[in-house]
């Protein structure tokens, strides 16, 4: 009885300070955007300097493995679709699924799953070091605004360097696929382009960009949200770290599905 | 200000401050006469079920060093963070420059900070910015000073803490007390008409201790500025202060000038002066409830 009235509590307990996070990410989104489009009249902008160094270190700097990881998932892709095509002699169809899957579903969900994996940890043991060595208290007495510094930046060059790996590694992709499709079914490469095309439409294109942009959006909430709540010092920034990583992998794949879902209705 | 005038200001700090310094305290009556910059009245708090701080009163006059001096866990960090707006009082006022922080519009508040500036303990400098760049953050977020403006004020200020020449350096490669003077150096670089500093002293050698304490009785003279400091460094204290703050579990013993204090008859005071730890009554059965957890 004490063990299930002991569970139960728990699962109170985390449900409460899960809600918790969600309203304080929220409350961060908000104050980002409202710095976003008023900090200026305040006499606090956001500068313009500290997004381009954003971007730089989450998109240009995550371009090489970016490369790797979509390239090799376009292999893996066309290897896939040609050996389960194959089985019914529909192997000449592969262009289909791969663009459609590319395009609406792998690029966006790889690049996301990269980016929290390199940008959200690192954006999360920074924030969670500044706040333990009282440098975010530095600024505030300062009377700069942390979330006008620190979070905003990395909010819109997480929305904007998202798509822009998605639609890097939609390229990539197909680039790679196509080039295994058209050795393996002795058709030249342009004609798998030109099929890919006309099978894409823009709504599709569309469909990857919404995704990645919210997914840059929850990591960069997810990320700041533990970095702010750290306790514990080095230990702390530690778990924090760990745990933004984790909680942004699982947000992304629930609210992939959501959008998928909502999407294709 | 414009950029012109801030930089004949910095020389004027400059020249104030390596000339010997010979202001002698003020008199109580002087101080009592000078209008009050920092107002706390019947200020509480508590962390949960603790309680932190119980009906704080003091003012700080313009010019004044005030000395906040306690024990470990009295309080004096969590009182800092009050004063300086970290913390909004609950319930109880502070007052700093005759304006009401809890009462203040975003905007006042933020003219506000830019006339006070604070150095923390451990210094708070940007680990991934040079020791120039932290200095001239201050400047490159709040005002529309050029680059080369910038970069004069901040090697005025760096002068101005004996650290000229440093200014290329990361924040990792300076000793405690160059830190400590990096920190004051930035938080004076808006020419505050307050300062805060916590624990300016705590982890330095005596020698570089006493610099410091130099350093903050000739910035006083110099900017003409009023200073807060927390510390529990009682050589210190009665070097700098004008008037100390005693803090004790949250409640203020005494807020007086340096003689008196040392004079106090105040059993609790002579503690703390005497670095005498008061062993508390404990009550056998209680204490080992607590050991048991039962």
């Amino acid at each position: 009885m004490n063990a299930a009235v002991r569970g139960f509590e728990a699962i109170g307990r985390r449900s409460a300070g899960f809600f918790d996070q969600v309203g304080y990410g929220s409350t961060l989104l908000a104050a980002s955007i409202y710095w976003l489009l008023v900090g200026w009249r305040r006499r606090q902008p956001v500068r313009i300097r500290m997004i381009f160094h954003e971007m730089q270190q989450i998109g240009v700097a995550a371009l090489p493995i970016a490369t790797l990881l979509s390239g090799t998932i376009g292999l893996m892709l066309a290897i896939q679709s040609l050996y389960s095509l194959g089985l019914f002699g529909a192997e000449a169809y592969a262009y289909i699924g791969i663009a459609l899957s590319v395009a609406r579903e792998f690029s966006p969900l790889i690049m996301a799953i990269l980016v929290a994996g390199r940008s959200g940890s690192a954006i999360a043991a920074r924030l969670a070091t500044m706040t333990i060595n009282q440098e975010v208290d530095a600024l505030q007495v300062m009377g700069i605004n942390p979330v006008r510094y620190l979070v905003s930046p990395v909010v819109v060059a997480l929305a904007l360097m998202l798509p822009c790996l998605a639609m890097w590694a939609n390229l990539v992709s197909e680039f790679t696929a196509g080039f295994y499709v058209s050795a393996a079914l002795n058709s030249s490469f342009g004609a798998f382009v030109n099929d890919s095309l006309t099978v894409l439409k823009t709504g599709d294109i569309w469909h990857g960009i919404g995704k990645a942009t919210l997914f840059g959006v929850l990591i960069a909430l997810v990320a700041v949200v533990n970095g702010s709540t750290v306790s514990g010092g080095a230990e702390g920034v530690g778990k924090v770290t760990t745990l933004s990583v984790v909680q942004s992998i699982c947000m992304i794949v629930v609210a992939d599905m959501l959008f998928a879902y909502i999407a294709t209705r | 200000m414009t950029s012109a005038e801030s930089q004949r200001e910095a020389l004027h700090h400059i020249a104030a401050l390596r000339a010997e310094s010979t202001a002698q305290r003020p008199t109580e009556t002087e101080l009592m006469a000078r209008p009050k910059v920092v107002e706390v009245d019947h200020l509480d708090f508590s962390f949960g079920s603790r309680q932190v701080l119980y009906d704080i009163n003091l003012d700080v006059r313009a010019g004044e060093i005030m000395v906040i001096m306690g024990g470990s866990g009295s309080g004096k960090t969590t009182l800092l963070r009050h004063l300086v707006g970290l913390m909004p009082p609950q319930p109880g006022k502070v007052k700093l420059l005759n304006k009401d922080m809890g009462s203040l519009k975003p905007n006042e508040l933020l003219d506000l900070k830019r006339k006070i500036g604070v150095a923390f303990q451990f210094g708070a400098l940007f680990s991934s910015m040079t020791v120039a760049e932290n200095v001239k953050l201050p400047l490159r977020e709040l005002t529309d000073l050029g680059e080369k403006t910038m970069d004069i004020m901040a090697n005025l200020k760096l002068e101005v803490v004996n650290l000229s020449g440093f200014g290329g350096l990361m924040p990792a490669a300076l000793s405690g007390g160059m830190v400590k003077r990096a920190s004051i150096a930035r938080a004076i670089v808006m020419d505050p008409k307050l300062l805060f500093l916590d624990e300016p002293s705590s982890g330095l050698d005596p020698v570089v201790s006493s610099a410091l304490d130099d350093l903050i009785l000739k910035l006083r003279e110099a900017m003409d500025i009023s200073v807060v400091v927390v510390s529990h460094d009682i050589d210190s204290a009665f070097k700098i202060a004008d008037r100390i703050t005693v803090l004790d579990q949250g409640h203020i013993l005494a807020i007086e000038r340096v003689e008196a204090i040392r004079n106090s008859t105040n059993e609790r005071v002579q503690n703390l002066l005497n670095r005498r730890s008061v062993e508390a009554e404990v009550d056998p059965a209680e204490y080992l409830r607590r050991l048991t957890g039962d």
